[in-house]
């Protein structure tokens, strides 16, 4: 009988309610042997313990490969996926909808404020107004009376270069792009990631083979 | 009529070039997803963009119409809320102000530091002096140091006379 072969794919992070790690909560899974590999995805690898790890868990795929060939001694297991899995217990918190929304409230009041902030003290830092005047009586000859089409023009300049960087206006987008935040967001998430997996590795409490 | 057609092309394109500029360096330190990502909450992603842009917007609206945007003259000369309105004003925008005062400390706070370690300056020295512990309170060393420069830069009127 040939070996069966069981290909398996890790995510990167994944985020668990329960205790217990199971090897189908670690990534996707593709074996030949339906009975096999409904056996493997049962599997438990390992169970949080919220003193020694804090709810997080670094899995090396090599001590699923060691786990697996240990209860299937006939199975050869292909990784395609990555090489480490961060999985991160979450519990469901009672209190969350007030709570989520306080932190949205704060979040959005110091992104409201603290852009307001940046851009006002961005035209105090390069005196605008004198600027404007100053290009103001260069082109008519005349003095500025502070408002005049040049700090109207800018103003919808400003907010059309907003909205066409930012990709959307009023919760809609402009085209199918991700926004850049969005981007921002991933590569953020990613840098964490790998973050994690390396303290984890330097402490030496990334669940691996010897 | 064409000077303020001019004015108008140049002013315009002043406009959509700052905003190039001031977003790429705001977006560049990655301010708004370290906030999503701490208080997870990055489904709502696109609200902080929206606040963004309406802060940018309000803030323009504010520095650049200069002395035709004092919306709190216009309010106590219209007497909008009745006869008290000058003492019920002046409690609202104490409100308003101190709002605006502790979120804009929070994102020039953390602007500050976002920029000093895009740099890598704290990598760097720890690597430099070598020491392996004791991160946390050259942070709150720094952020102490941060209070008290503001304090001093505003208790000493620094701002009257620059440094």
């Amino acid at each position: 009988m040939p070996k069966e072969t069981l290909y398996l794919k890790l995510e990167r992070n994944v985020e668990l309610m329960q205790e217990e790690i199971r090897m189908k909560d670690l990534g996707r899974f593709a074996c030949r042997d339906e009975k096999i590999l409904n056996r493997v995805k049962v599997l438990l690898v390992a169970r949080f313990d919220p003193k020694k790890d804090g709810g997080r868990k670094v899995i090396s795929v090599m001590y699923l490969i060691k786990k697996l060939t240990k209860e299937f001694p006939d199975l050869e297991v292909q990784s395609i996926g990555e090489t480490e899995v961060v999985a991160e217990r979450v519990c469901t918190p009672k209190r969350k909808n007030g709570w989520v929304f306080l932190k949205i409230c704060v979040v959005s009041g110091i992104c409201f404020f603290g852009a307001a902030f940046t851009i006002m003290a961005f035209h105090n830092d390069i005196s605008i107004i004198r600027v404007f005047d100053r290009i103001y009586t260069l082109v008519t000859g005349q003095k500025s009376d502070s408002v005049t089409v040049l700090e109207i023009s800018y103003s919808i300049g400003l907010a059309l270069g907003i909205i066409v960087f930012f990709n959307h206006i009023g919760g809609r987008r402009i085209t199918r792009d991700p926004t850049p935040i969005e981007v921002e967001m991933r590569v953020y998430e990613d840098q964490v990631n790998s973050a994690l997996t390396e303290t984890a590795d330097r402490e030496g409490k990334t669940l691996d083979a010897d | 009529m064409g000077g303020q057609i001019f004015l108008g092309v140049l002013g315009g394109s002043a406009g959509i070039l700052v905003s190039a500029g001031v977003f790429t360096v705001l977006l560049s330190v990655g301010l708004v997803p370290r906030f999503a990502g701490k208080t997870h909450t990055a489904r709502h992603i696109f609200l902080y963009e929206e606040m963004i842009v309406l802060g940018t917007l309000s803030g323009d609206g504010l520095s650049i119409l200069g002395t035709k945007a004092q919306l709190g003259d216009w309010i106590c000369g219209q007497l909008l809320f009745g006869p008290d309105t000058v003492q019920l004003w002046r409690a609202v925008s104490s409100v308003l102000l101190g709002l605006f005062g502790v979120f804009a400390g929070v994102f020039v706070g953390c602007l500050a530091l976002a920029i000093a370690e895009m740099l890598d300056s704290i990598p760097i020295l720890t690597r430099r002096i070598g020491f392996r512990h004791g991160l946390g309170v050259m942070v709150l060393s720094v952020a102490l140091g941060k209070l008290a420069g503001s304090l001093i830069y505003f208790g000493l009127r620094f701002y009257e006379t620059g440094i």
